[in-house]
C-alpha cells in the first residue's frame, strides 16, 4: 500500500471511527435500553424463555438475541421471528451435544449455520473429530456457503472433509471459496466449481484416504 | 366499593386470598448468599447500558493513534465485489489483514471496510450483530457518481453475519462475502470472520 | 425523593449496604410472591436471588419517576416465568412439602401447614399467566394500570385473566371439599 493511499486511509479511518462512534450513540441508545420493546407481548415471553434455557445450557444467547433483532429490523411478525430464534436455539444445541463443551462461540456459530443449511451431525462430527487442535470455524463457514449457493450437500461435505483431512488451512479453504464463487458466478455448476477448485487445494498432510467416484466431466471455467 | 374488591368475591375464593397473603417464612441462609453474590459483582454503574452492544465503543489511545498516522499498519478491509451493470465481474480490490498492534491483540476490535457497489441506490447501510441489525445505526457513505458505497466499522474479533440494506428496506447479502444461510426471514445474509485470516 | 430511590443513588455511589437496606425493604413480600407463584421455596430462592442480582446490576437503569417497587417486580415477574418455564412448572405435579409441615412455626390456631398447602395446591393448578394475574391482583393488591405497566398487557386481557383464574379457583374448591 503507498504511503499517499495509507494516509488517506487513516484520514477515512479516523473520520469514520467518529462517525461510527455517533451514530451508535444516537441511534441505537432507544434500542440498547429495551432491545426486545418492539415485539408484542406473546413473542417477547417465548424469546426471553429461549434466552434463559439458552443460559441455562451454557449456550452463547447472542445469536438467539441477534436472530430476534434481525427480524424485528425486517419488521417480521412476531410468531416468525419465535420460530426462527428456537431454530437458532435448536441449532446451537445439537452443534454443542456435536463439538463438545469446549467449542469456542466461533465454532458452535459455525457448526449451528451448516446443521441449519443441512448438513448432519455424523458429518459435523467426522469434521470434528479430524484434527481437533485447528479450529474448524473456517471449513464450516466456506460449506454453509457453499450449501447455500447450490452445491450439493453431500458433495460439499465429503469435499471439505477430505481436504481438512489433508491438512488443508484457513487460506486454502477460503482461496477455494473465492475460485468457486468466482467460477459460480460466470456459469459454471456449482458442483463442478468446487471439484475443479477442491483439486487445486494442495495436500498438506499424510496421504488421504483414496478418493471415491470418478472425475467429473466439464470443461474448467476460470477467470483469468 | 369496586367490582374489584376482595369482598366481591366469592367466599371461597376470598379465603385462597387470605391465605395466600399470609408471609411466607424463608431460610435466612437465602438472603446471606444473595448480599454475598451482590458484593461479588461489579459495582453497577450510573447508566450503564447492560446491552451487548454497549460494549463496542471504539477508541483510539493516543499511541495507536499516532501510529496510525504514521502509517504503520494498516486496517482491515472487507472488500464488495463490483458489478457492472450488466452483471459482470470487474476487478476487486485486495482483502488486507486488520492490526493495531499496541492494542490488547484479543479483545481489541478491528476497524472493518465494507464495500458495496449501488449506483442505483439512494442510500445504503449495513447491519448484524454488531450493531443490532439496525438500519440507521451504519449508514455508508458515497464519494462521487460511480456509486460506491463505503464504511469503517469496528468489530471485535470473531464470527459475525450481516447484511447491506439498500434504501432502508432491500436487504441483501455481501456479494464478495461468504453467504450465511437463509436466516429464516427469506433473505440470505454474510458471514465476516474478524481477527482471523482476511476473507 | 423517596427513601428507595435515596437508597438506589446510595448505591451507584458505591455504597452497597444501601442496596442491602432495598432487600429487606422487598425481600418478604417478593418471596411471597415467588412461592406462590411457583409452589416451593427452593425454586422461590432461585428466583429471588435472580431477580435481586438482575435489579443489583441494572440499578443504573432505574428512573426516579418509577415507582422502585413496580420496577423491581416487573424483574420478579420475570423471573418467575423464566424459571417456571426451565423447570416446566405446568407439568410439574406439587410437591409436599415436608419441611414446612415439620417446622412450621407457632401461628394463629386457624393457620396450619396444612393451609398452605392446600392453597399452592390449587394455585399451582392455574394456568401460569391466569396465576400470575390473580396474586399481582389480590395478593399484591396492584391496580390493573400498575399490573399493564408491569406485564405489558392491557387491562381488559388482565381483567379477563382474574375473572378466569377466580372462576377456576372456585371451581376447584367445590371439586376438592367434595373429596
Amino acid at each position: 500500500m503507498s504511503m499517499a493511499r495509507r494516509l488517506m486511509a487513516v484520514l477515512v479511518f479516523g473520520v469514520c471511527a467518529v462517525s461510527v462512534a455517533r451514530a451508535q450513540d444516537r441511534s441505537t441508545v432507544a434500542q440498547q435500553i429495551d432491545p426486545l420493546g418492539r415485539l408484542n407481548e406473546g413473542a417477547r415471553y417465548q424469546i426471553e424463555l429461549l434466552l434463559d434455557s439458552a443460559r441455562v445450557a451454557g449456550l452463547p444467547t447472542a445469536p438467539l438475541e441477534s436472530k430476534a433483532l434481525e427480524g424485528i429490523s425486517k419488521r417480521v411478525e412476531g410468531r416468525r421471528i419465535v420460530v426462527a430464534v428456537r431454530m437458532v436455539f435448536r441449532s446451537l444445541r445439537d452443534a454443542r451435544s456435536v463439538l463438545g463443551t469446549a467449542a469456542t462461540a466461533d465454532e458452535l456459530n459455525a457448526a449451528a449455520s451448516s446443521l441449519r443449511v443441512g448438513v448432519t451431525r455424523a458429518e459435523l462430527a467426522h469434521l470434528a473429530q479430524t484434527r481437533r487442535e485447528k479450529s474448524v470455524t473456517i471449513p464450516l463457514v466456506v460449506l454453509s456457503d457453499l450449501i447455500t449457493r447450490g452445491v450439493p450437500r453431500d458433495t460439499a461435505s465429503q469435499t471439505i472433509l477430505q481436504l481438512w483431512q489433508r491438512g488443508a488451512a484457513d487460506d486454502d479453504f477460503l482461496g477455494l471459496w473465492r475460485g468457486v464463487e468466482r467460477d459460480i458466478v460466470s456459469g459454471t455448476d456449482p458442483g463442478v466449481a468446487l471439484l475443479n477448485r477442491a483439486r487445486e487445494v494442495p495436500p498438506r498432510g499424510p496421504p488421504s484416504p483414496p478418493e471415491s467416484g470418478s472425475r467429473p466431466e466439464g470443461t474448467e471455467n476460470r477467470n483469468p | 366499593m369496586t367490582e374489584d374488591d376482595i369482598n366481591s368475591l366469592d367466599p371461597d375464593v376470598q379465603w385462597i386470598v387470605a391465605e395466600a397473603r399470609r408471609p411466607v417464612t424463608m431460610d435466612v441462609a437465602g438472603r446471606e448468599r444473595l448480599m454475598e453474590a451482590v458484593r461479588a459483582e461489579a459495582q453497577p454503574g450510573r447508566g450503564a447500558l447492560e446491552w451487548m452492544f454497549s460494549r463496542r465503543t471504539f477508541e483510539i489511545p493516543p499511541f495507536a493513534a499516532a501510529a496510525l498516522a504514521a502509517g504503520l499498519v494498516g486496517i482491515g478491509v472487507v472488500s464488495g465485489l463490483l458489478f457492472h451493470r450488466d452483471g459482470q465481474q470487474a476487478d476487486r480490490p485486495r482483502a488486507e489483514v486488520a492490526e493495531i498492534p499496541q492494542l490488547p491483540g484479543s479483545i481489541a476490535p478491528r476497524a472493518v471496510k465494507f464495500v458495496l457497489i449501488a449506483p442505483q441506490a439512494a442510500r445504503v447501510s449495513v447491519v448484524g450483530d454488531f450493531n443490532g441489525w439496525d438500519v440507521s445505526a451504519d449508514p455508508m457513505t458515497t464519494q462521487g457518481a460511480d456509486g460506491t458505497w463505503t464504511i469503517f466499522v469496528p468489530m471485535q474479533p470473531g464470527l459475525h453475519t450481516y447484511s447491506f440494506v439498500v434504501d432502508g428496506t432491500h436487504f441483501m447479502p455481501d456479494p464478495a462475502a461468504p453467504m450465511a444461510p437463509d436466516d429464516g426471514y427469506g433473505h440470505k445474509s454474510s458471514v465476516v470472520l474478524v481477527g482471523g485470516s482476511s476473507l | 425523593m423517596s427513601s428507595d430511590a435515596a437508597d438506589v443513588q446510595r448505591v451507584l455511589n458505591g455504597d452497597v449496604d444501601a442496596f442491602s437496606r432495598l432487600v429487606d425493604r422487598y425481600y418478604e413480600r417478593c418471596a411471597r410472591f415467588a412461592v406462590r407463584m411457583l409452589g416451593n421455596r427452593d425454586d422461590a430462592e432461585d428466583a429471588l436471588q435472580a431477580t435481586f442480582l438482575r435489579a443489583y446490576r441494572s440499578l443504573g437503569k432505574y428512573q426516579e419517576r418509577d415507582k422502585f417497587s413496580a420496577w423491581l417486580y416487573r424483574i420478579l415477574v420475570n423471573q418467575c416465568r423464566s424459571l417456571a418455564a426451565r423447570r416446566n412448572q405446568r407439568d410439574r405435579v406439587f410437591v409436599r412439602e415436608e419441611a414446612l409441615l415439620l417446622n412450621a412455626p407457632d401461628r394463629s390456631p386457624s393457620w396450619t401447614g396444612e393451609d398452605e398447602e392446600f392453597v399452592q395446591r390449587v394455585l399451582a393448578e392455574l394456568d401460569p399467566l391466569l396465576r400470575e394475574a390473580f396474586l399481582l391482583k389480590y395478593v399484591e393488591e396492584m391496580s390493573y394500570e400498575e399490573m399493564s405497566t408491569l406485564t405489558g398487557v392491557g387491562v381488559s386481557a388482565l381483567k379477563m385473566r382474574v375473572k378466569r383464574a377466580c372462576d377456576r379457583l372456585r371451581a376447584r374448591w367445590e371439586r376438592i371439599k367434595d373429596d
